[in-house]
């Protein structure tokens, strides 16, 4: 088993290459070292002023929440259909009409009845 | 109403704070990237042939280490950093092997990227005694010789011999099992020491 003599000649081959590369980068010039310098302060600077991925990422959740939004909003129906609703509503809370809240039913039927007595709504409104 | 202005100071020093955290890290950042970059980019003019490129991809990387990676702990940085710098300069190869073939394809070769090493030698700047010289050429012997290896044993031994990157560091750089490093190493030494013949220094 040689192993061993040749494993030392194996060292003695690294350690000549790794002071040779060493050698390399000490010769380096000064244009090339400038060069460095200026990169290593572009790269700092140009990660800084990104934003973190966390940011990025939460961004970027808030925009598709907003865009599903208008998405969703966009499909309602129109905005006078839902306003007797609205209307009904601060009707039923008025403290003179507390009384109709036992008779729910009887004046959502009217509300219905009332509903299908109106002229229909233009076919294009929807855009 | 303690309460609230305590949590009024805490929420004023926090930024304080982060900014300072930030700008600690940003310094320490700076330190490894000098600490770094001056073998980097040998490691990857040795690669690719041409300083230029290999200081672009040298920034690429620093780039994306700092944007990605900048909170890991700082002992894995260098590993990291290997790992993005030869994946960019792989990233690198192939598009030259495409450009080539395409050039070939229409007739024009390559000729303007032959690797010229008097061009791209690095200026000595006066200093040409002897034993510069000959370290200088003995380097350029290396280069050649490194420039006939496969690339997966170039890489596995620039980074254990010149970055110093023990087994493990060079199979998280590289991307593989610290088995199939000992045996590119190995496979590398090998084949340089028959290149350069037992009187290489």
């Amino acid at each position: 088993m040689n192993e061993g003599p040749d494993n030392s000649a194996d060292d003695v081959f690294v350690a000549k290459a790794r002071q040779r590369f060493e050698e390399s980068v000490d010769r380096m010039d000064g244009a090339t070292r400038s060069k460095l310098n200026r990169a290593r302060h572009a790269a700092l600077a140009e990660a800084g002023s990104r934003q973190p991925a966390r940011l990025q990422w939460a961004t970027g959740v808030a925009a598709a929440a907003l865009l599903a939004v208008l998405v969703w909003t966009g499909n309602q129906p129109p905005q006078d259909v839902a306003a007797p609703a609205v209307a009904d509503i601060e009707i039923l809370l008025t403290e003179d009409s507390l009384e109709m809240l036992e008779d729910l039913e009887f004046y959502s039927w009217i509300d219905l009845d009332e509903a299908s007595e109106m002229p229909p709504e233009p076919e294009n409104h929807v855009g | 109403m303690n309460g609230r202005i305590a949590s009024f100071a805490v929420s004023c020093g926090l930024p304080e704070r982060a900014g300072d955290s930030t700008l600690k890290s940003e310094a320490k950042l700076n330190r490894f990237f000098a600490d770094v970059e001056k073998r980097a980019l040998r490691i990857a003019e040795i690669s690719v042939r041409d300083r230029d490129e290999a200081l672009d991809l040298v920034q690429e990387a620093m780039i994306k280490l700092a944007r990605n990676y900048a909170e890991k702990p700082a002992e894995e940085w260098t590993p990291l950093f290997y790992r993005i710098l030869q994946n960019r300069i792989r990233d690198w190869q192939r598009r030259q092997m495409v450009r080539n073939r395409v050039m070939v394809w229409f007739g024009k070769g390559n000729e303007d990227n032959d690797f010229d090493p008097v061009a791209s030698a690095p200026d000595p700047a006066g200093r040409a005694p002897d034993d510069e010289l000959e370290s200088h050429e003995a380097m350029r012997g290396l280069e050649d010789a490194l420039g006939k290896l496969p690339a997966r044993q170039r890489e596995a031994f620039m980074l254990r011999t010149f970055e110093g990157l023990d087994v493990a560091g060079t199979a998280a750089a590289m991307g593989c099992s610290e088995g199939s490093v000992k045996t590119h190493y190995s496979r590398a030494v090998h084949s340089l020491r028959e290149t350069l013949g037992e009187h290489w220094q």
